[in-house]
C-alpha cells in the first residue's frame, strides 16, 4: 500500500510537470519566433504580416532580394487568410503575443494600434512622400505609418470597345458630364457590345461608389470633414444634396445599362475583369489594383484606363474630371516584442524599398504598385496605374476617404445593394445611410 | 469509490484522475469565459492597451441594437425550420436504412458523408450550385425560378441556407438514430405484432415512445447548432443579399471584429449564450418527461 502511494505521487509529479513544461515550452518557443536570436546580433530574423494578398509571391521575392543586401536580416513574409482583414489578423497575434515586426493595415487602422506601434517621424523617407501621404497616420504630430502604394478608382474603360464605338480613337477627356457618360454608353450598345457591368459586392459600391458623395462635396478637405461631422451628428440633409443626388442619378444611368440587369445582385468580382478583359463590356467600375486579372483576360491589347464618374451635367463640377486616388495600404512596426536589432532592420528594409534600385523595381515593376514617394520616377509598369499616374501629375484627383469607420463599408454596401436590387428606392437609400451615420461612435 | 481515509487523501486521489482534465477546462474553458463576461463592461476595441470599465451600458446597447433582434428574430425562423426538416428527414432516412434494404451500409455513408465536408468548403461548393449549376439548368430547360440564382434573392437565399444547413447535419442526425432504432427490443415489437399491431401502430405505440432519447439528443444537437450557425452563413451568402440573410452569430462577429465595437459585441454573445442555453436545458428537461422504459 504504502508503494503504491509513493507511485501515485510519482505519477502526479510527472503530470504536473508535464502540463507545466508544455506551458512554458510554447511561452518559450513564441519568444525566439518574435525575438529570432536576438542574442545573435549577427542574424535577424524579421516578419511583415501581408494584406495585400495579389502582390504576395513578388513580396516573397522582394524578401529574397533584400536578404542578399544585407547578409544577416531575414525577412519572412505571414499571409493574412484570404476573406480576413489586417485589422482582425494583427490583433489575434497581438493577442496571442506573437505579433509580426512589420504589420501591413489599412490606412483608418493605424492610429488604433498606436501604443503598440513604432513612431516613424524620425524616418528620412518622411520627406520624400507624395503630398499628404502621411496626414491620416500622424497623430499628435508623430507619424506611425510607411506609406506603401496609391490607389485610384473609377470607370475602367477597354479601349479596343470604346474605339469601336466612337469610330476612332477615344479620348477620355470627352467625358466631362453625365450625359457624356450617358452617350459613350448608347454608342457601345449600338456597337453591339454590352456598356458596362457593376460588381454588386458591399465592399466596391460602400467603400468605393458612395464615399465618392462625401469626397465629392467639396475640393478643400477641411470642407470634407465638415460635411463628415454634420452627417455624424445627423444634420447634414442628403435627400437634398446636389452632390449625393448627382451621383445617384449617375448610378441609375448605370443601373439602366448594366449587363447583370436581369439579376444585378448575382454578379462576383472574377466576372468584371473577364467581361471587361474580353471586351464583352467596355466600362467596369473599379480600381488599378484589378490589373493582374483583367490582364489575364486581356484582348485590347493592354490598352485600358479610367474615366473619372461624373455628378452632373456641368462640365466644371468638382469631381466631374477628377479619379478618386490616396494611399491605401500602410506598413508599421512594431515595438512591443520586436528588440531594438529587429526594428532597426525593418526600418531598413523600408528605406531599401523607397531608395534601392532593386527596392524601387519590386514596388514598381514587379507588384504594380503606384509609388507614394516623390524620388521614385520610374513610371507605373501597367496601363491603369499610367492612367492614375496621369491624373494625379494633372492636378485632377480627388482624395478617396480612407479614413471611414471600419463597417462602413459592410453596413452602407447593402443598403446600395438594395437599391441596386429595387428593393428600396432613393427615400429608403437616404434614409439608412443617415441612420448609420448616427449609430457611428 | 474512493476509499482513502482523510480529506488530504482523497483529495490526492482525486487530483491524480481529475486533475489534468480539470486543469485544462479550467484554463481554456472557465477563465477565458470569465474574462469574456469581464470585457462585457469595458469599452475595450480589441486592440488598445488601455480600457476602462463601462458599466452595463454595452448590455443597454445590446437592447437597443435593433440589427441584432432583427438576425435573431431571423435565426429562430431558420433554427425553426432546419430542426423540423433535419429531423423529420434523418429519421425517415433511418427507418429505412434499418429495414434491411440491399447496400443499405452504403447508402448511410452516403447520407453521412456531407457532415464530414468542413461547413466553409461545402459553402463555397453550394455556392457554385446555385450561382451556376442551377442557373445554367434552369435557363436551359426554362424553369422560372432557377433561371435566376437563389442567393440575389432575400427569401431564396433564406431556403438556400436551409437546404444546405439540412443536407449537412440530416446524415449524422441519421445515426443517431439508427443506433436509437436498433436499441428497439425485438421481443416487443414481435409481441405487438402477434398481438395485431400494423406497422403504422407500432410506429406510433412502441418505436416512437422507445426513441425519445435518441430525439432530446438529435433535437439538442440540431438547436444548438442552428443557433450557432456561422461557416455555412459566411461561405454561402456572406449574410447577404444585403445582410437580409445575417445569422445572429454573424452579426456578433462584425460587431466585435468589424464594427470594433468589441465590449458590445461580446455582451451580445454572452446574451445569445443565455438564450440558447435556456432554449436548450427547457427542451432536454421537458422532454426527458417524455421518456419511458422498455
Amino acid at each position: 500500500m504504502r508503494k503504491f502511494k509513493r507511485v501515485q505521487w510519482m505519477v502526479m509529479l510527472l503530470l504536473l510537470v508535464m502540463v507545466v513544461s508544455a506551458c512554458s515550452g510554447s511561452g518559450g518557443e513564441g519568444n525566439s519566433a518574435s525575438g529570432g536570436g536576438s542574442g545573435d546580433s549577427k542574424n535577424v530574423k524579421i516578419t511583415l504580416l501581408n494584406s495585400k494578398g495579389e502582390i504576395l509571391p513578388q513580396l516573397e521575392e522582394a524578401a529574397k532580394a533584400f536578404q542578399k543586401d544585407n547578409p544577416g536580416i531575414t525577412v519572412e513574409i505571414q499571409p493574412v487568410p484570404t476573406g480576413g482583414s489586417p485589422f482582425e489578423r494583427a490583433s489575434a497575434l497581438y493577442a496571442s503575443g506573437n505579433p509580426p515586426t512589420m504589420i501591413m493595415l489599412d490606412t483608418g487602422d493605424v492610429e488604433k494600434f498606436k501604443d503598440r506601434i513604432l513612431d516613424l517621424s524620425g524616418e528620412k523617407w518622411n520627406a520624400d512622400t507624395v503630398e499628404s501621404a502621411t496626414n491620416a497616420t500622424t497623430v499628435d504630430g508623430k507619424n506611425y505609418a510607411f506609406p506603401l502604394a496609391v490607389e485610384g478608382y473609377g470607370f475602367i474603360y477597354n479601349k479596343a470597345v470604346v474605339d469601336k464605338a466612337v469610330g476612332g480613337s477615344f479620348d477620355p477627356t470627352t467625358i466631362k458630364t453625365r450625359n457624356d457618360l450617358e452617350k459613350l454608353f448608347q454608342q457601345i450598345e449600338t456597337s453591339g457590345k454590352k456598356a458596362l457591368v457593376i460588381s454588386s459586392m458591399d465592399w466596391s459600391l460602400g467603400a468605393h461608389y458612395l464615399p465618392l458623395a462625401y469626397a465629392g462635396q467639396n475640393k478643400d478637405m477641411a470642407e470634407v470633414d465638415k460635411f463628415m461631422a454634420s452627417l455624424k451628428a445627423g444634420q447634414a440633409d442628403l435627400a437634398n444634396n446636389p452632390v449625393f443626388n448627382g451621383l445617384m442619378d449617375t448610378f441609375d444611368v448605370m443601373m439602366k445599362y448594366n449587363i447583370d440587369q436581369a439579376s444585378p445582385l448575382a454578379g462576383t468580382y472574377e466576372r468584371g475583369p473577364e467581361l471587361l478583359g474580353k471586351g464583352e463590356v467596355g466600362i467596369w467600375f473599379m480600381g488599378n489594383w484589378a490589373w493582374p486579372q483583367i490582364n489575364s483576360f486581356d484582348t485590347a491589347n493592354k490598352e485600358y484606363g479610367f474615366l473619372p464618374v461624373p455628378i452632373s451635367n456641368n462640365a466644371d463640377d468638382y469631381g466631374n474630371q477628377e479619379i478618386s486616388s490616396a494611399v491605401s495600404k500602410r506598413i508599421v512596426i512594431d515595438k512591443e516584442k520586436a528588440t531594438p536589432e529587429q526594428q532597426e532592420a525593418a526600418k531598413k528594409f523600408l528605406n531599401w524599398i523607397v531608395y534601392e534600385e532593386k527596392g524601387q523595381d519590386f514596388l514598381v515593376n514587379q507588384a504594380n504598385i503606384i509609388p507614394a514617394f516623390k524620388n521614385i520616377t520610374l513610371p507605373a509598369a501597367d496601363p491603369l496605374g499610367k492612367s492614375i499616374q496621369d491624373y494625379i501629375a494633372k492636378g485632377k484627383s480627388e482624395q478617396s476617404m480612407s479614413m471611414l469607420p471600419a463597417d462602413h463599408w459592410s453596413k452602407t454596401g447593402s443598403s446600395m445593394q438594395k437599391y441596386l436590387a429595387k428593393q428600396g428606392d432613393r427615400a429608403t437609400l437616404v434614409k439608412e445611410i443617415e441612420n448609420y451615420w448616427k449609430t457611428v461612435k | 469509490m474512493i476509499e482513502e481515509k482523510g480529506v488530504w487523501n482523497r483529495l490526492r486521489t482525486r487530483l491524480l484522475f481529475t486533475g489534468p482534465t480539470l486543469f485544462a477546462f479550467i484554463t481554456v474553458m472557465i477563465i477565458p469565459f470569465l474574462y469574456g463576461i469581464y470585457l462585457t463592461f469595458t469599452n475595450w476595441d480589441g486592440i488598445s492597451t488601455t480600457l476602462s470599465l463601462v458599466g452595463v451600458q454595452n448590455y443597454l446597447a445590446v437592447f437597443r441594437d435593433i440589427e441584432f433582434w432583427k438576425s435573431f428574430s431571423l435565426t429562430l425562423k431558420y433554427v425553426f425550420y432546419t430542426v423540423v426538416l433535419i429531423n423529420v428527414i434523418a429519421f425517415m432516412l433511418a427507418y429505412v436504412l434499418t429495414k434491411g434494404l440491399k447496400g443499405q451500409s452504403i447508402f448511410r455513408a452516403g447520407f453521412f458523408l456531407p457532415n464530414l465536408v468542413g461547413g466553409i468548403v461545402l459553402g463555397f461548393i453550394w455556392q457554385f450550385i446555385f450561382n451556376n449549376v442551377l442557373v445554367y439548368l434552369g435557363q436551359h430547360a426554362s424553369i422560372q425560378s432557377l433561371s435566376t440564382t437563389w442567393l440575389a434573392d432575400p427569401d431564396k437565399a433564406f431556403w438556400a441556407l436551409v437546404i444546405v444547413t439540412v443536407w449537412q447535419n440530416a446524415g449524422y442526425m441519421m445515426v443517431i438514430y439508427i443506433a436509437g432504432l436498433t436499441g428497439v427490443p425485438n421481443d416487443i415489437m414481435e409481441a405487438a405484432s402477434i398481438d395485431g399491431a400494423n406497422s403504422w401502430t407500432r410506429l406510433r405505440k412502441m418505436v416512437l415512445p422507445l426513441m425519445v432519447p435518441s430525439f432530446i439528443v438529435c433535437i439538442f444537437l440540431s438547436l444548438q447548432r442552428g443557433f450557432m450557425v456561422y461557416d455555412v452563413n459566411l461561405a454561402l451568402t456572406k449574410g447577404g443579399p444585403f445582410s437580409s440573410t445575417q445569422m445572429v452569430s454573424m452579426h456578433v462577429y462584425e460587431k466585435a471584429f468589424l464594427s470594433r465595437d468589441y465590449g458590445v459585441g461580446q455582451a451580445e454573445a454572452f446574451v445569445l449564450f443565455l438564450m440558447v442555453a435556456l432554449i436548450t436545458l427547457l427542451q432536454v428537461y421537458f422532454s426527458k418527461k417524455l421518456e419511458v422504459e422498455a
